[in-house]
């Protein structure tokens, strides 16, 4: 039951954090995108490597912002990131598998890795960001 | 409205639990398809990647649709006591079953558009259609990573807490409820697109 005085309805504001991961997550999208729409024709890597960089530059944001911001959950934050990122690990394991077995290779794998590399890491931020930022941590 | 549904669920909730968030049987399955899968794929058999995606987008397409157009008003008319009930029974299998469909769908689906042809032969007449199907599991994938996953977890967190946040847990729902029924509507443009291509 609930007994606070005030009713805490979680953290309603807006967040930068999730804005950046959202961003990081259509940007590797975008970038895979790009070299799936041009399959089986050569593909002007530009575009992705562009929103591959852009998706990594939002992720470094996301990780500073996470680190910067108090008060914050960080123990229940690791403790869902950590399994959360289990079960991408999974996920990504078999898309990199699939895409191998496929015979891709050059850069087009390279990018392909980076932006499952991305999702690995920020699935698993976003998750945790999304139940512990509803916690009322001390400080 | 979230407040007063969010507070019979704090009521309504169970005590805290510890222990596997989701079955541990559950898990041993879902690798155990998993693993079936790789086999498939290491194979290239055509039965086996038909059967996988045939099977697991059938799982993946009507449990969106169930969702969201059936069990998802059902739930919100439901009184709170058998509603958190519900709801904590069907999110921790949903949590076991879809990311395993998720995976098992786009993996063979993949594999079976590589073998078809369709990305082999420049620009086959389905290119079209394949992007179409792509650019909707991309819209999929943002809503459910972004949103859906997110309301399931921390309603499943907060109802193993002793003393669970019922505001919370009535807003999370509902964001739940409502992006489970914009799936639905995703899902049926991948029918269309879906039926199109076999038909081709």
């Amino acid at each position: 039951m609930v007994n606070d005085p005030q009713p805490y309805a979680g953290d309603t504001k807006r967040s930068p954090v999730v804005a950046c991961i959202v961003g990081t997550i259509v940007s590797c999208i975008l970038a895979a995108g790009i070299i799936v729409a041009h399959i089986p024709g050569p593909t002007p890597l530009w575009g992705s490597i562009m929103w591959v960089c852009v998706g990594a530059v939002l992720t470094g944001v996301t990780i500073v912002l996470l680190l910067t911001k108090q008060p914050f959950a960080r123990r229940l934050f690791f403790t869902v990131a950590k399994w959360v990122f289990l079960y991408i690990l999974v996920l990504t394991a078999m898309g990199e598998y699939v895409l191998v077995f496929d015979g891709m290779r050059g850069e087009p794998l390279v990018i392909m890795t980076a932006v499952l590399l991305l999702f690995l890491v920020n699935i698993p931020m976003l998750w945790g960001f999304s139940v512990a930022r509803h916690e009322r941590a001390a400080g | 409205m979230s407040e007063l549904v969010g507070d019979q669920a704090a009521v309504a909730a169970p005590k805290a639990q510890a222990g596997p968030f989701v079955p541990l049987w559950g898990i041993a399955v879902d690798a155990a398809v998993l693993v079936a899968l790789v086999v498939t794929i290491a194979r290239n058999s055509g039965y086996g990647l038909d059967f996988f995606h045939v099977f697991a987008g059938a799982l993946w397409i009507s449990t969106d649709l169930l969702m969201g157009f059936i069990i998802g008003p059902t739930i919100r008319r439901l009184d709170i006591p058998a509603r958190m009930v519900f709801s904590k029974g069907l999110m921790t299998k949903m949590m076991l079953v879809m990311p395993t469909a998720v995976i098992c769908t786009l993996a063979s689906g993949w594999q079976l558009a590589r073998s078809d042809g369709l990305f082999t032969s420049p620009y086959s007449p389905q290119h079209g259609w394949i992007l179409a199907a792509l650019i909707v599991v991309a819209l999929l994938a943002v809503i459910a990573y972004t949103f859906l996953e997110p309301a399931n977890i921390v309603v499943l967190m907060e109802l193993r807490k002793p003393e669970p946040n019922g505001l919370l847990i009535g807003r999370m729902m509902q964001r739940f409820l409502y992006t489970a029924g914009i799936l639905g509507i995703l899902q049926l443009s991948i029918i269309v697109i879906m039926v199109r291509l076999a038909t081709w």
